[in-house]
């Protein structure tokens, strides 16, 4: 199936078959990431470079993302350039390639795409998989001048402000982490949240509206009526969105930036497991 | 409680390798876990079918005793379980196999960091250790109804 043209940015979405037909273009890096930490040696596209989130993506020593110099080393490792189109892949209908993209839109890399569908997709395709792990000569990848924390990420202090404010606050949760009845997804184990509940003034729109059965998303006109017509966003406002620790509020952010041409949407990474357990901060439940 | 002889051996082979070397070898062990599926014709003592919240598809644990006493599982897992939930699955049922039920219940779980090793031990990635709580919970209810059928265990059954 075809990209939607009317999606505000349509070549932040590419297909299965677009990607099959430049898996060895050279100005393209193919990235997996995942959940599942060993999904990527079980096998992946070929040519694809993997991505961890936590390894990769995240600071190890204090809860923060890597530094621009880690950044740069990271990309300059797996031979992306700045000019590199990056396309990006994973499980779980691409919440962590989301999340990997929204990273490296942090750091201002520009050509970035997701794989419609995701993995799941491509393999459901029949398309081929691989378990050899590819190598590219590494480039100079330059160190980016700056992190670009205050356009598209919020802190806690954004995130009550905006709360206070009444400004929009997406909670993309599932129905019962946002009513305060579960701290943790279904299916999911405990992960260490002391509170139930939302935000106060969070409206809860779980990220999964945003996808079909087939993981891919759903059209531009299908997303307008769930976020603009239903929720009453509008293109121009300020919006927050979060989850648990940022992976799915990174799929929304996508969609609200990406796919409905948003112009300021941060993702509040810090997310539930921050506020959830932080002192003096105010929750709301709807049970 | 120390572990099983053939869970020790396991334990030792991973304390030896390094963290790229345990990848590899649990990408091994999750290739298996298809051989550690139900064969035709296979009958079981108890099957445990489903999904609940711990895992993120359908998990089933067969198990069954020989005339010793002994414990033989089989684990069939959905498409959507994390790789280390399935290399896992071909761990216990090598590991754990004919051992006797209490047993099974003593055994600690801190184990799976010992073979997983630090790197892979993280949040989203706790499933791990869902498996060993599943066997444990269908040996559990083996020994309950063995109790609430008045002891009619087993010859060779510890009491």
């Amino acid at each position: 199936m075809s990209i939607d043209t009317n999606y505000a940015h349509p070549d932040s979405l590419v297909s299965t078959a677009w990607v099959a037909e430049h898996i060895n273009d050279p100005s393209i890096r193919i990235i997996e990431s995942n959940e599942d930490v060993l999904l990527y040696d079980m096998g992946h596209l070929p040519g694809a470079v993997h991505i961890d989130w936590q390894r990769d993506l995240q600071d190890q020593l204090i809860r923060d993302y890597i530094q621009p110099e880690s950044f740069a080393k990271l990309c300059s490792n797996n031979g992306i350039l700045p000019g590199t189109t990056c396309v990006f892949y994973g499980d779980k209908s691409n919440w962590w390639s989301c999340y990997a993209l929204w990273v490296f839109q942090l750091f201002g890399h520009q050509n970035v795409k997701i794989m419609d569908g995701g993995r799941d997709k491509w393999i459901s395709e029949g398309r081929p998989l691989t378990r050899e792990v590819p190598r590219f000569p590494a480039s100079s990848y330059p160190i980016p001048s700056v992190r670009r924390d205050s356009e598209i990420r919020a802190f806690y202090d954004d995130a009550l402000a905006q709360s206070r404010s009444g400004r929009p606050l997406i909670d993309v949760r599932s129905p019962g982490e946002f009513k305060g009845q579960v701290t943790h997804m279904p299916e999911y184990p405990q992960e260490g949240v002391l509170r139930g509940g939302h935000i106060p003034g969070a409206q809860g729109v779980p990220w999964k509206q945003a996808v079909n059965a087939d993981s891919t998303f759903k059209s531009a006109a299908e997303l307008k009526k769930i976020y603009q017509d239903d929720l009453g966003l509008h293109p121009d406002d300020a919006v927050v969105a979060y989850c648990r620790i940022g992976e799915r509020s990174s799929h929304t952010w996508f969609v609200l930036n990406h796919l409905l041409g948003f112009k300021n949407v941060r993702n509040y990474d810090g997310s539930w497991t921050e506020w959830g357990n932080r002192v003096g901060a105010p929750i709301e439940k709807s049970l | 409680m120390s572990y099983p002889p053939k869970l020790s051996a396991v334990i030792e082979l991973f304390a030896g390798l390094s963290d790229a070397e345990k990848r590899e070898t649990l990408i091994a062990y999750a290739d298996q876990s298809r051989l550690q599926e139900p064969k035709h014709g296979e009958t079981f003592d108890i099957e445990d079918i489903r999904k609940d919240e711990e895992c993120t598809d359908t998990v089933a644990v067969f198990m069954r005793l020989d005339e010793g006493g002994g414990v033989h599982f089989r684990v069939t897992l959905g498409p959507q379980v994390q790789t280390l939930t399935r290399a896992m699955s071909s761990i216990l049922c090598k590991g754990l196999d004919g051992i006797s039920p209490n047993e099974i219940l003593e055994i600690p779980a801190d184990f799976v960091p010992k073979i997983v090793g630090a790197e892979l031990v993280r949040l989203r990635s706790q499933t791990v250790y869902y498996l060993l709580t599943r066997m444990k919970g269908v040996a559990k209810v083996w020994l309950s109804r063995q109790r609430a059928a008045g002891s009619s265990q087993p010859e060779g059954l510890p009491s």
